[in-house]
């Protein structure tokens, strides 16, 4: 084989950008809108310019997973976002800031260009509406950027973490990309250490690495069989751990773990309260984006008591 | 447990279920069991088995695959693809076993409830867009961090949208599989394992998880 099969961190990721396209999310700008909203004002305190655009629409993956329907719509989906991409932001990298969005991306853009006949199908179809997507959109995730900033984020702290015991999740769908993310998929630390870049002690807890349950569909259909007593080992080794917050970086794991804490304890497990949020309103939060603007009103499990420790109200 | 007749075995299934070639290497399957170790959702249901379905599959086991609840448990999570020596893509491997259940009639249930959204993804160019009250909730919140009470997806996006779920046959696809007749689905893989607290009928949460834990 002459085609190089791990592709390295250092050489996949390069330099930070001055400008991004920023992939909408239907659950972040939807079930959580503070999660797409504290992005864009972390980013924009980074320094770094956020082009988002109407006419891209969903990445089509989550339902093509649960069987919904057959590759070719999901396919010509991606070659429509991106060729779109491609053409109106010449040379922009396209950063998702949900799981779904990024693995569905990956999948379906390696599917697209190792597959000669899948490209030209779909890009048949999209040449009707002028649409051309030559496989040139690099997908990122918007962590990996909150990582190369590290230092720029630690410099900006205005509220540190201190004392905060803060668990994250990192979500399958990026890990199991494991060809070329930032970190190793079988033992990531880097939201550890952004985490400690905030001021705030990282927990290491039992079932770190384990998946939200609702990635395809579960939640819908085997719920009460298979998602909650799954869901509730994760939230029992948390628990032992004295876990205070736990961050996502998937709008949809956000609402499986935010959710369903409260259903699992009608059902005798638990119980649990531990508010869940996204990595980028935390470090929202601790680099002094006003609160109201990372719409914690979304959250199931009151985020209040967090606030109060970093001496803060939810107007604020 | 029927027994398995010789013309429930097809030496073509693995070519059959892997239509789009998105596998390719199933064959390569060392049946090391890394996939299985690492399931979630086998450490919740023992007869769910990754290592065993990919075996059933190369040995052409249509019957008892088809009718399968198992297949259904798959979270799609991904673990064993990224554990994988082999990188055998057993997702993918899944999402196509699924097309060929639906297509038989089995497992409509599982899939339904699903389609619902992507209706409605075709009006609004976003997935799991709720009904109207959670649509007005959605709207308030958003306002009441500033932004625009509605995520900007243009008119001109939706209609392209529908038209690539028009014209590459999906929406026919799914019209189609609503009007199926159900076909039950069993648990497959119980006989010569060991069976769970649910399998055997005993539902309550507590004793799963002390045998869990």
């Amino acid at each position: 084989m002459n085609i190089q099969r791990v592709i390295t961190p250092r050489e996949r990721i390069g330099k930070v950008p001055d400008k991004l396209f920023l992939f909408r999310s239907c659950t972040g700008s939807m079930e959580y809108p503070g999660t797409e909203n504290g992005i864009k004002e972390v980013l924009k305190i980074l320094g770094v310019e956020v082009v988002m655009d109407p006419d891209q629409t969903c990445c089509s993956g989550y339902i093509l997973t649960c069987s919904g329907y057959k590759p070719e719509p999901a396919l010509a989906v991606t070659a429509r976002n991106l060729g779109l991409v491609e053409q109106r932001y010449d040379g922009l990298d396209v950063y998702a800031f949900c799981n779904g969005c990024f693995g569905y991306l990956s999948e379906l853009t390696h599917i697209l260009n190792q597959s000669q006949s899948y490209k030209d199908m779909s890009n048949q179809l999209v040449g009707q509406w002028g649409y051309h997507y030559q496989g040139k959109a690099r997908i990122f995730h918007v962590q990996e950027l909150y990582y190369q900033l590290i230092e720029k984020i630690r410099e900006k702290v205005v509220h540190p973490l201190t004392g905060l015991r803060v668990a994250s999740h990192y979500g399958c769908h990026y890990l199991a990309q494991q060809y070329g993310i930032l970190d190793d998929g079988d033992l990531p630390t880097f939201h550890e250490e952004i985490i400690e870049a905030l001021g705030g002690t990282p927990v290491f807890y039992k079932e770190r690495r384990m998946c939200c349950g609702y990635a395809v569909g579960r939640g819908f259909t085997h719920k009460e069989s298979v998602v909650q007593p799954h869901l509730a080992r994760k939230f029992d080794s948390a628990k032992e751990e004295g876990v205070e917050l736990m961050t996502t970086v998937c709008p949809g794991c956000n609402v499986a773990l935010d959710r369903e804490q409260i259903k699992l304890a009608e059902r005798g497990f638990g119980p649990y309260d531990i508010p869940v949020i996204d990595l980028g309103q935390l470090i929202g939060l601790a680099l002094g984006v006003p609160v109201w603007k990372l719409g914690f009103n979304a959250n199931t499990i009151p985020v209040d008591g967090i606030l109060s420790k970093l001496g803060l109200g939810k107007g604020d | 447990m029927p027994r398995e007749k010789d013309r429930d075995w097809d030496d073509n299934l693995y070519s059959k279920i892997d239509h789009y070639n998105l596998v390719e290497n199933l064959e390569q399957c060392l049946q090391c069991g890394k996939c299985t170790g690492n399931c979630p959702v086998a450490a919740i249901t023992p007869s769910y088995n990754p290592r065993v379905i990919v075996n059933d599959i190369l040995a052409g086991s249509s019957v008892r695959l088809l009718d399968s609840e198992e297949i259904w448990r798959c979270f799609w999570c991904a673990n064993c693809y990224r554990l994988c020596p082999v990188d055998i893509h057993y997702p993918l491997l899944m999402m196509q076993l699924r097309y060929m259940a639906l297509e038989n009639g089995y497992g409509l249930k599982y899939v339904l409830p699903i389609n619902k959204f992507t209706f409605r993804a075709l009006e609004k160019g976003l997935t799991f867009v709720p009904g109207k009250r959670g649509v007005e909730k959605i709207m308030r919140l958003r306002t009441s961090i500033g932004v625009e009470p509605w995520p900007q997806v243009s008119e001109k996006a939706i209609r392209e949208y529908r038209a690539i779920f028009e014209q590459t046959g999906a929406k026919a696809w799914m019209e189609n599989i609503q009007n199926m007749t159900e076909k039950p689905v069993r648990f497959s893989y119980l006989e010569g394992r060991m069976a769970n607290e649910y399998t055997k009928g005993n539902n309550t949460p507590g004793t799963d998880r002390q045998s869990a834990g």
